[in-house]
Formats: structure tokens, C-alpha cells, sequence
């Protein structure tokens, strides 16, 4: 533990993404019973509103909403349904890179050029797609949905990881114990490849983050009345002569958790990728 | 020496940070290189003779401390910038490594990674340029040296490559040529070619050499001078001769007499070895750099120390440990090694007589064993019709060159290959080719130790961990009490505490690591043991230990072995038996002392007299291949030795496979000729 | 090497007719009877089943996939199911040519830079240089193209009123005479683009600066440009030619967020729109010609990689 407080001071920009995350968190957690008007509450007399004027701390969009009271509810379901999507996406990843890469041969063959059709549509561009011919996009369809585009991508990382340790001689020790399969690849292997694995863990939450956010600008996301920060960013873009911080004030909220993530993972990738 | 030196190294030191403090990589450095002299550096791992290297071309990475002073023809290398460097590097000093495929850029042709050192230091166009680059090429007997120089590295072999590499370190004339460790990654024919080359540069081009090697063997062929190096410091140097024949320093002594070389033999010596392990050295530590791993320490040793002249031109750190030896003989200490060292295993002679075979059923027996690979369009054969056996309670030791099947054959019959054709019978029945189908017995019968021993140990387990395994797993242990004591208990076997159960592999040296791998083999109590390659990645003293502690096993256990390695020497001592193997068949095949003395096959005789004498005062006339091993994808009608053989008879090798040729009741080769006509002239 | 590129150009073949049927299965796939969308919820069950016959929608699907298949083959897209009457290749490579155009704009602006800058990170590596540009590289890769797309038009647009807010031609005029509304989009799609790319060519350099043959050229006394142009930076650039070519199919998803963002007349909007009105043939082609170009664009790396690589380009095979 202390050899991670010893990293982490050496690398300033991790603990402040490590701080800024926990600030988003505890904000999702505990923000919504902090507000002083609701999300959906809409005040006509403020409606684009600057920040500061009436009691909206950053100021009210076109419909009057509070734009503070939205951001917070909006993370709450951006990082939940992120996190739900990492974690799936990395679970199947690993399930099926492993197989793959471990019994190798035909199977694998077969699987890396099923990974490259499927690569070939961008995940936005698939998600948009069945999203979009769904209709309603409830938290549940969303998750799977974007879960299953990005399985591919953490499938190839989870199957580099398990090649770089087939090879070495502990595995062949273990099979002349006689291991079954699964023994190799979860007790020998997985320990020695986690590395890797919880870095992609990261960026994919990062890239999560993204791509729910993009899908929201698009209008395919999470549906009203959840906030979303990407729809706020689309529905506000009109006015962004007018009343700029209705775009901006979600645009930084999402820059911020991104970059955050994205430092924790530049952060796990030195710490335990170099620690060969 | 009248001349000035050509190299003055005074009180060099090097340290680097590191989050435990500074570490002393070199320490308090002092020699003299003079003109058209090869100063040869022995020193195992960690000892800093690469650091040293760097540190006199000031390629250290940035947060290195150099001190002292390195006089090249006068002036101090340590205060010249980076441009006054580069205009040395290359030109005046240069240097040659490990390895040469990583050493060359594989994006360039080798023409031009030639032709760019002459255009920088001599000034000389394209056309000059590639003039100079081919003409050392032909002086380095490469033929075509227009087609090499058209090619990419990937495209040449391993012994070119090398050459190439020395090449372009002679094109500007240096005045210094440093090697490191050269012919490391080169198999032994090709290395002694190398050797060759190298013996005969100094002479040749007016140069002084630096030759840096773990192998003694290596550096008595090479060197006018050696120096010893341990823990970043110099603890001898002197003479040759003189350090090989009177060795003052226990270090050396120790290195040299834990080295397997000829005349030593299993049977009536244990290896010397060195006790604990090297250590990291920290900046604050002083004195004697050896001396809590030393057997001649006495008290006051670790201060009372510093390198001082023992006789004319040979220098010692040590100089009162066999100081009351004078005069002494190399008779005389192989005599008090062969009996002062610990006693030989007993009934040692026993096992020399002909009770192992003619009579007595094998353990392992292969007949017409095959195994290719096939990928995309090639086939290797790796193994191509193999017939052998290994008894029972007797160790076979199996040598040959990259390629030749050896890896493969321990691979096939450990169980983690399986043959695609001929039979394997091991105890008396037929054993799955595959482990997958082994039962729980025969996997238990049957093991195997790996080459390198941080990759045969799982990282995230403990000692204890992956030695309680196989108990549970193959010998049904369930009481985890039970485990842990016969864990302790094999430990103990290898001369290990109970205190590493709670390690990880991280934290054990390299000879710790391949005592647990030879524990965690042993807890089966396996009939067989394959060694395939387990000691080449030790240190020399480091191999000692884990050797004798190998025999001791084998004597004990009544296991048999089947050794795999490409060192003569080593296999030399450690076997009873030996099976010479090339491009996936079998050469030969005898009782040890057999295949080492003449008849032999054409290909034996190559490879020992390839190998490097440990003992400089035998030298005899050398057998040199010519070209590199075949491609294995090729089939080959005839002798696979055929195309390289200096004992060719005609036609009749390419077409037709050799005969086998009985030349004793234990004894056989393959070959055209007969016995007359393979009495060689080399003696081991 | 010549029977690796007809191996290649095979793969592709065969991928991108395995990539249609996925399209259409998937776009077959999606819920709901496409006749009942198009004449809304009042029509008659009779009207619905007669559009359905008309629009062939009873067939097997595999003699569907067929007669469509072979329709791109020829260079027939279909008819628009949204836009009655509209064929749909009459609007599409218009809009095609505009993505095309601003891919193009943004391709030039992010690989030069990128590899610029990932090149002048490597070197100076841990030096502050380096922090600024790998920093800066991971902002930029963090934020989505709508998100920096928004902070750019809040800059240039709002605040400094120097570029269009929106990016619409007007009538009878072409987007060569417009060019300026092409300037903000493609920044937004180069920002995250040189983020990626940067920072592999960051650490692609740094692996090879600490590469052995670079070591030996240092040591060969070689001056410190000649190393690092010739030696190092030939094998650095390699990795990111793969590197750039595997993001292309990605950046035409990113296109998608831009153009919508701007209003900027291209595929992207055209696939959005095309969902959005659950255009079934228009979808169709959107996302076969999105992933036609990932596909090309990655064997054409593939290929420029085998003939960048020496060791690919010439077999091995130990000479002598």
C-alpha cells in the first residue's frame, strides 16, 4: 500500500485524477440531496438565466431548468451505467480472449478474424445504430448494447496479456502436474496478466464515459427525464450565443471526469506494466 | 612493457541512484592497457564489467556518477564533452556486443550501417565509403561480401552478423577494441571460428582489446592479460598464464576450480563452489569485497585490503590467503581438490561398469522417434528418426548445437510434445506422447527442469505455493499440514531454510530459483529427470553448486537424468553417458569416456575442438567449420552432417544415410567411414 | 511479398462481403415492421401489406440480402424508405464526398502534427517538453469531438466571431467556395486523433531510443541526428502507421458527433438522420460504406506496413 502512496507522489497528475474522480463520485453519491431545485424543475421566470442570478449557481438553459441541479443528477447515471459497462465489457473480454488465445490454433484463428469484422463497424457508429431502431433506450439496453461493442476491443487486450504468459515455463510446469485448463488460465495466468487488464479496465471506463456522452449528444442515449450531459450539449446548442455556460457548464463536466479516468489509467499502466 | 600505456584507468568509480541509495557498480577501478594487448575481464553477473565498458565510452544512463580518471594517450576521457566523445567513439575506441542481431538496425542495410562510420569519422564519399566497408569485410574471410552488404540483418546468420559487427569496429583503425561478451549468443563451432578472428585482430590491425566474458575458457584464448573482477571492483590481474597457473585471489581460485573442464570428473571431484551469493553493493560499504563468501577469511581481512603486487606484473587484492603455499604446483592443487574437496559419492566406481546396459532393460527407450513443425508452407523436422536409452540410476547427457533436436527430444519425452512418429517406452510399457493423457503416475515418473528459472516459477506464487502444488496435485497429499512438512523437508534436500516458504520468486537469487524448480521436481519422485538446458543460465559458480547438488540427488535418489546441454564441458562432467545430436539425428552415442576419446564421429570431433580450454597450457589443432547449419526445412537424403564435414568421403554422404557403426559393446555412431578413419587428432 | 499482397487483398474481399451480410442481418434485425413505419400508424392493414409485397419485404432474407448485395455491386443503393421516391444514391455521394473532404482536411493536419510531436516527446522524454505535449496529448484524446467541437465554437465562433458557427453552403454554391466551414469541424475530429496518435509516437519513440542498434550507433560515435533520423525514427514511424490506419473506420465514427455538431453536410449527419428515421436502406449504406472505408483503410496499412518493414518486405532465411 504505501508503495503506491510512494508512486502516486511521484506522479502528481495521477492523484489529482484520483482526487477529481472521487470528487465526481461523492457528488453522485450524495449531490442530489445537497440541491437547492431539482432537475426537472423548470423555472420560468429564470430561463436562461446566467450563473449567480437567482440562486441558480450556473445559471438556467432554455427551458429553465437548473443547470447545476442537472449536471449533478447526470452523473450519477453517466458513471453507473460507465461502470456497469466497463465491467462487462472487461468480463466477457477476458472470458473470451482468454479462450482464445490459450487453446490457440483454429479457434483462434477463427476468433481474431471474427474480432476484425466486428471491429470493422465503429462502436458508435453500431450502438447508434441499435440504439436508434430500438426507439426507447432504457439504462439496461444501453449498458448491453455499448458493453457489447466494446467486448472486442478488451477481448484482443485480455488475449495479448494471456499470449505474453503462455509461452513461459510455468505454464508447461503446470501441465506436467497434469492442470486442467481452466486452472492454467485462471490461477497461473490471470495473476501474472492482470497488468494489462485492469489498465484496459480503466480506459474503457474512460472510453465509456465517451461514448454515453456521445450518444446522449446524439440523441440516442439515456432519454428524458434522465439528465444526460451530451443531450444538455445538444439541446443547448442553439443558444450558445445567447447563453453559452448552458453548453459549456456540461462540455467541462464531462471533460473533467474523462481526463480524470484517463489519468488514473496513464498512471496504472507505468505502475504495473514497468514493473517487469 | 616499455611503452607508455595506451589506456590508464585510475580509481575509476560509478554509481548510480536508486530508491535504496546509491549503488556502487564499479568501484576504485585501476588497470593499464597497453599497445597491441588484449586485456581479458572475467567476472560473473552484477560483477560491473559492462558498466565499466560504458563508463570508459560515457554512455551511462543520465543519473551515473563517474570518478576517478581514464587516461586514453594522455588525456582524461571523464572530462571530454559529448562532441569530443563522439569523435572517439567508433573511431579510436570501439566497441562489440552481446548480441548482434539486436546491435545492428534492422531497417538498414548492412551497407550502409558500415559506410555510415566511415563517412562520419574519415570524411569518405559513397563510393570510398562502400570500397572500405568491403574490403574489411573480405579481410574478415567473408565471401560475397557485396551480397552481404545488399542484405538486411534478418537475412544473415548469426555468425556473419557478428562479423559484420567487428567490421565496423575496425573501419576506422581504432586503437581500442572493446567486446563484450561476443560470442555469447553463438553456438560453439561458430564461436570458435569468432575466436579465431578475434585472436588475430590485435596483431593484425595494431589494436589493443578489451575482451569482457563470464567464460575463462573464452579469455585464456584471447587474452595477453586478465583481469578478475567481483562486486564492481578488480581482485586480480596479471599475466595469463600466470593467473590460470597461481591464482592469488580466492575469488579466481574459486572461479576457476568451479568450472567443469577436462580430467575433472563426477566420480572423484565435487565442483568447488562458493558459498552465499553477490550482493548489491551500496555506496557506504568498504573493504574487502569478498570476504563474507570467502574460505580463507580470517579476522581483520575485511579491512586490512587493497591491491598490491604479488610478483613482477601480477597484482592481487589478497595477498595473504595462499601465501604460505609457495611455491606452489598445479599438480599439487588438483591433488588437494580431488581429495580435500568433499568425498565423491560413494560407490562411484560402481556405476562405471558396464552393469548399465547389455543385459539390463532401459528406462527410457526411443526408437525412430520423428516430430516436425509444420507453419503456412515449411516443415522443420526437429527430430528426424531418433533411437536411444537411458538406463536406470544413470544420467544421460545429450549435446549438440541450436537446431539440433536436443530441446525437442526432452520436450517429446517429458510429455509436453508429442511425437508424430516411432515409439516411446518408458519402464517397461508405452507412455502417452501427450501430458494430457498421462496418468497421474507417469507424470509423477517423468519431470522436467527449464533453462531459466525466473520463467519456470510462477511469479505470483509463493515457495511454499508452488511447492505444496504438486503435492496435492499429483501426490494426493490432502492434510496441509502434512504438505508443509515434507515441503520443509525437500528444502532442506536443496540446501534451502525454511524461511523461503514465504518468498516469492522476485526476491530469490538465480540459483535459489533453480534449487525450488529441482525441489519442486524431486517432490515426485520422478524415475526420470530432464534437465534441458537447467544450469546454462547460471553463473559459472552459481552452475557448480546446482551441479553437485544435482549429482548428489541422483545418487541418492537413483533417478535417472537425461541432461540436456550445449556446454561439453559441463556435459562432460555431470554424465555417464552421452548422445551427440545434429540437425535432429543422432551422431553418437557411447559411455562418456567413449565419445570423448577417439573413434569419433566427424561432428564430435569438431565440437570438441571447438570448445574453449578452460586450461590454456593444452592446445591443440583446431577443427573449424565451415558455414552454418543447414536449413531444417530441407529434407536431407544422405548425412545431415554431410555439407560441412571435414571428413567427407563423397557422394556417398549426401545420398545415403550413415550406417550405424558399432565400435564397442556400448558404443555407436553413424558414419560412412570406419573406425580407422576416425581417430582424430583432438583429446579431451 | 507480391503473394502477401494477394493474400491481403483476398482478406479484404472476403471480409467486406462478410461485413454486409452482418450489416443486413443487423439492420434486418431491428424490431418493428418498416412498411407500418412508413405509412404511419393509421394506415390500413391492407395498404401495409400491399407496400409490403411492393417493397419485397415478404422474401426470404437471404434472397433480400441478395438482390441488394448484388444492387451496391452495380452501383445501386436503393431507394430511400423515408424519402418516398428519392434514390438514395443521388444524395449519397454528395455527402459522401463532403465526409470524404473533411476526413481528408483533418488527415493532413493531425498525422504531421502528431508525428511531430510524438516524435519531439520521445526524445525529450521525462524533460518538460515532454509533460506539456503528453499532457496535452492526453486532454485531447479525453475529450469527445463534441465536447472540444463546443469549446472550439465557443472560442472562434462566439467569443471571437472569426468562423461560422454553423457549417451550411449556401444554395448553389459549392464547398470549395466555403471552405471555411470545414476549419472547425476538422479541428474537432484532429484533436482527439492527434491525442491517440501522439502519444503512441511518443512511446513508440522511447522504445526505440532505448533500443540496442540505437545504443550501437552512439556508440559508433555517429552525430545525434544522423541517430536519431536514420536509426531510430524508420522503426519508430512503424508502429504508427498501423496505429493511424486502425483509427480511420474510428474517425468515421467520430464524424458522425462533428457534423452533427456543426450541421455539416456529410455522411455522418446523413447516417444520424437516416437512424433517427429508421431508413432502413439509408442506414444500410451508411454503415456499409463507414465500414467499407475501415476495412480498405486497415489492408491498405497492412500493406504499407509489409513494404515499410524490411524484415516483411524481404523473406528471411539465413543467407550463407
Amino acid at each position: 500500500m504505501n508503495k503506491l502512496g510512494y508512486a502516486l507522489r511521484r506522479n502528481p497528475a495521477a492523484a489529482v485524477g484520483l482526487v477529481a474522480l472521487a470528487a465526481w463520485v461523492v457528488v453522485a453519491l450524495v449531490g442530489p440531496s445537497m440541491l437547492r431545485f431539482g432537475h426537472t424543475a423548470m423555472d420560468m421566470e429564470s430561463q436562461l438565466s446566467a450563473p449567480g442570478l437567482n440562486g441558480h449557481a450556473l445559471g438556467t438553459d432554455a427551458l429553465g431548468r437548473d443547470i447545476l441541479a442537472r449536471i449533478v443528477y447526470g452523473s450519477r447515471s453517466i458513471l453507473s451505467v460507465a461502470l456497469l459497462t466497463s465491467l462487462f465489457s472487461s468480463i466477457a473480454g477476458v472470458a473470451l480472449g482468454f479462450s482464445a488465445g490459450y487453446f490457440g490454433g483454429k479457434i483462434d484463428a477463427a476468433f481474431m478474424r471474427f474480432l476484425d469484422i466486428l471491429m470493422a463497424i465503429p462502436p458508435l457508429v453500431l450502438s447508434m445504430v441499435v440504439l436508434g431502431a430500438l426507439g426507447d433506450s432504457s439504462v439496461g439496453a444501453l449498458t448491453l448494447i455499448v458493453s457489447i461493442a466494446y467486448t472486442p476491443a478488451t477481448a484482443r487486450v485480455a488475449r495479448s496479456a494471456l499470449l505474453s504468459c503462455k509461452g513461459l515455463e510455468y505454464v508447461d510446469a503446470a501441465r506436467l502436474r497434469g492442470e486442467s485448463h481452466a486452472y492454467i488460465m485462471f490461477v497461473e495466468i490471470l495473476p501474472n496478466a492482470i497488468g494489462p487488464i485492469l489498465v484496459e479496465v480503466t480506459a474503457r471506463f474512460a472510453y465509456s464515459i465517451m461514448m454515453i456522452a456521445s450518444l446522449g449528444f446524439l440523441g440516442v442515449g439515456l432519454q428524458p427525464p434522465t439528465p444526460d450531459w451530451g443531450m444538455m450539449v445538444i439541446e443547448n446548442k442553439t443558444v450558445i450565443r445567447e447563453a453559452p455556460w448552458a453548453v459549456l457548464y456540461p462540455s467541462l463536466a464531462i471533460a473533467s471526469l474523462v481526463i480524470a479516468v484517463s489519468l488514473i489509467s496513464d498512471f496504472l499502466a507505468k505502475v504495473l506494466i514497468h514493473d517487469e | 612493457m616499455t611503452n607508455k600505456p595506451l589506456l590508464s584507468v585510475r580509481n575509476l568509480s560509478v554509481r548510480f541512484p536508486s530508491p535504496d541509495g546509491d549503488v556502487v557498480a564499479v568501484r576504485d577501478l585501476s588497470f593499464d592497457l597497453g599497445r597491441r594487448e588484449t586485456l581479458g575481464v572475467i567476472g560473473e553477473s552484477g560483477c560491473g564489467k559492462s558498466t565499466l565498458s560504458y563508463a570508459i565510452m560515457d554512455y551511462l544512463s543520465p543519473g551515473a556518477r563517474r570518478s576517478g580518471a581514464v587516461l586514453f594517450k594522455g588525456q582524461d576521457l571523464l572530462l571530454k564533452s559529448e562532441r569530443e566523445m563522439r569523435e572517439i567513439r567508433g573511431n579510436r575506441i570501439a566497441m562489440v556486443y552481446q548480441n548482434p542481431y539486436s546491435a545492428l538496425n534492422p531497417s538498414l542495410t548492412i551497407g550502409e550501417q558500415l559506410d555510415e562510420v566511415s563517412r562520419a569519422h574519415r570524411g569518405l564519399g559513397k563510393e570510398a565509403a562502400r570500397e572500405a566497408s568491403l574490403g574489411t569485410l573480405r579481410e574478415l574471410s567473408l565471401g560475397d561480401p557485396e551480397g552481404v552488404a545488399r542484405r538486411y540483418p534478418h537475412q544473415i546468420s548469426g555468425g556473419i552478423q557478428q562479423r559484420v559487427c567487428i567490421a565496423m569496429a575496425l573501419l576506422c583503425r581504432p586503437d581500442i577494441m572493446i567486446l563484450d561478451e561476443p560470442t555469447t549468443a553463438l553456438d560453439v563451432t561458430t564461436e570458435a571460428v569468432i575466436l579465431d578472428i578475434v585472436a588475430g585482430l590485435k596483431e593484425r590491425y595494431d589494436m589493443s582489446m578489451i575482451y569482457i566474458s563470464h567464460d575463462i575458457g573464452i579469455v585464456n584464448k584471447v587474452s595477453d592479460r586478465v583481469a578478475v573482477m567481483y562486486r564492481g571492483e578488480i581482485v586480480e590481474h596479471g599475466p595469463q598464464e600466470r593467473i590460470y597457473e597461481r591464482p592469488e585471489h580466492p575469488y579466481t581460485r574459486a572461479l576457476i576450480n568451479c568450472m567443469p573442464r577436462a580430467g575433472v570428473k563426477k566420480e572423484s571431484t565435487t565442483l568447488n563452489t562458493i558459498p552465499g551469493y553477490v550482493k548489491r553493493r551500496s555506496a557506504d560499504e568498504d573493504g574487502c569485497p569478498f570476504a563474507e563468501r570467502c574460505v580463507k577469511r580470517a579476522p581483520g581481512c575485511e579491512d586490512d585490503y587493497g591491491l598490491a603486487e604479488q610478483e613482477p606484473g601480477h597484482f592481487a587484492a589478497c595477498g595473504r590467503a595462499y601465501a604460505d603455499e609457495r611455491p606452489w604446483t598445479r599438480e599439487a592443487e588438483a591433488a588437494a581438490s580431488a581429495t580435500g574437496a568433499e568425498p565423491a559419492p560413494a560407490g562411484a566406481d560402481e556405476r562405471i561398469a558396464p552393469a548399465a546396459e547389455g543385459g539390463t532393460e532401459p528406462l527410457l527407450s526411443l526408437r525412430g522417434v520423428g516430430k516436425f513443425y509444420r507453419n503456412q508452407k515449411k516443415t522443420v523436422r526437429a527430430l528426424d528418426g531418433v533411437d536411444f536409452d537411458v538406463f536406470k540410476d544413470d544420467v544421460l547427457g545429450v549435446v549438440g548445437e541450436s537446431g539440433c533436436g536436443k530441446s525437442t527430444a526432452g520436450h517429446v519425452i517429458a510429455g509436453l510434445a508429442a511425437a508424430d512418429r516411432g515409439s516411446i517406452s518408458f519402464d517397461g510399457g508405452e507412455i502417452a506422447g501427450s501430458w494430457r493423457r498421462r496418468d497421474r503416475r507417469a507424470l509423477r515418473e517423468v519431470q522436467l527442469i527449464f533453462q531459466n528459472p525466473g520463467r519456470s516459477l510462477n511469479p505470483s506464487f509463493s515457495v511454499q505455493a508452488i511447492l505444496e502444488r504438486p503435492l496435492k496435485k499429483l501426490l494426493g497429499v490432502k492434510d496441509p499440514a502434512e504438505r508443509r512438512r515434507r515441503a520443509v523437508e525437500m528444502l532442506r534436500k536443496v540446501d534451502l531454510g525454511e524461511e523461503y516458504l514465504s518468498r516469492r520468486p522476485r526476491r530469490l537469487s538465480g540459483g535459489e530459483k533453480q534449487r525450488v524448480a529441482l525441489a519442486r521436481a524431486f517432490l515426485s519422485s520422478p524415475k526420470l529427470l530432464v534437465c534441458d538446458e537447467a544450469t546454462s543460465a547460471l553463473d559459472v559458480s552459481v552452475q557448480a553448486s546446482v551441479l553437485n547438488l544435482l549429482n548428489e540427488l541422483q545418487a541418492e535418489s537413483g533417478a535417472s537424468y537425461l541432461f540436456i546441454s550445449h556446454d561439453l564441458n559441463v556435459v562432460n562432467y555431470v554424465s555417464d553417458h552421452v548422445l551427440v545430436m545434429y540437425l535432429g539425428r543422432v551422431c553418437e552415442y557411447g559411455r562418456r569416456d567413449e565419445v570423448v576419446t577417439p573413434p569419433y564421429h566427424p561432428y564430435t570431433e569438431a565440437l570438441l575442438s571447438a570448445a574453449p580450454e578452460v586450461d590454456p597450457a593444452r592446445r591443440d589443432k583446431p577443427i573449424r567449420l565451415k558455414g552454418s547449419p543447414p536449413d531444417p526445412t530441407r529434407p536431407i537424403r544422405g548425412c545431415p552432417f554431410a555439407g560441412r564435414c571435414h571428413k567427407k568421403i563423397g557422394p556417398v554422404c549426401d545420398e545415403t544415410p550413415p550406417p550405424r557403426l558399432a565400435l564397442s559393446a556400448t558404443h555407436h555412431i553413424y558414419c560412412h567411414l570406419q573406425a580407422e578413419g576416425l581417430q582424430g587428432a583432438v583429446r579431451l | 511479398m507480391a503473394s502477401l499482397v494477394l493474400k491481403k487483398l483476398g482478406g479484404m474481399a472476403l471480409t467486406l462481403v462478410a461485413m454486409s451480410l452482418v450489416i443486413f442481418m443487423l439492420v434486418e434485425l431491428i424490431p418493428g415492421d418498416a412498411a407500418q413505419r412508413i405509412l404511419g400508424q393509421s394506415a390500413t392493414p391492407e395498404a401495409v401489406a400491399s407496400l409490403r409485397e411492393a417493397m419485397g419485404l415478404d422474401d426470404p432474407a437471404l434472397a433480400r440480402y441478395a438482390r441488394w448485395a448484388g444492387g451496391v455491386l452495380r452501383g445501386d443503393l436503393g431507394e430511400s424508405a423515408y424519402m418516398r421516391g428519392v434514390r438514395i444514391a443521388d444524395i449519397f455521394w454528395r455527402r459522401v464526398g463532403a465526409s470524404m473532404t473533411l476526413a481528408a482536411a483533418s488527415f493532413l493536419i493531425f498525422v504531421p502534427l502528431s508525428i511531430f510531436f510524438g516524435v519531439l516527446a520521445g526524445i525529450r522524454a521525462g524533460r518538460l517538453s515532454d509533460s506539456v505535449i503528453s499532457f496535452f496529448g492526453l486532454a485531447t484524446m479525453a475529450l469527445p469531438e463534441f465536447v472540444s467541437g463546443i469549446l472550439l465554437m465557443a472560442l472562434f465562433s462566439v467569443r471571437l466571431k472569426l468562423l461560422p458557427i454553423a457549417s451550411m453552403i449556401p444554395m448553389g454554391e459549392s464547398l470549395w467556395q466555403n471552405l471555411d466551414i470545414l476549419v472547425l469541424p476538422a479541428l474537432s475530429v484532429t484533436f482527439v486523433m492527434f491525442g491517440y496518435v501522439s502519444r503512441m509516437q511518443r512511446s513508440a519513440m522511447i522504445g526505440v531510443m532505448k533500443s540496442d542498434y540505437v545504443r550501437a550507433a552512439v556508440l559508433k560515435g555517429l552525430p545525434r541526428r544522423r541517430v536519431i533520423f536514420r536509426h531510430a525514427l524508420k522503426n519508430a514511424l512503424l508502429p504508427t502507421v498501423t496505429v493511424i490506419g486502425m483509427n480511420m473506420g474510428w474517425l468515421f465514427g467520430g464524424l458522425i458527433v462533428v457534423e452533427t455538431l456543426f450541421g455539416y453536410p456529410g455522411l455522418g449527419s446523413l447516417t444520424l438522420s437516416a437512424v433517427k428515421t429508421l431508413d432502413l436502406p439509408l442506414i444500410e449504406a451508411c454503415v456499409l460504406f463507414i465500414t467499407a472505408v475501415y476495412v480498405v483503410s486497415t489492408t491498405a496499412t497492412d500493406l504499407l506496413y509489409g513494404f515499410l518493414n524490411p524484415r516483411i518486405r524481404f523473406s528471411g532465411g539465413a543467407y550463407e
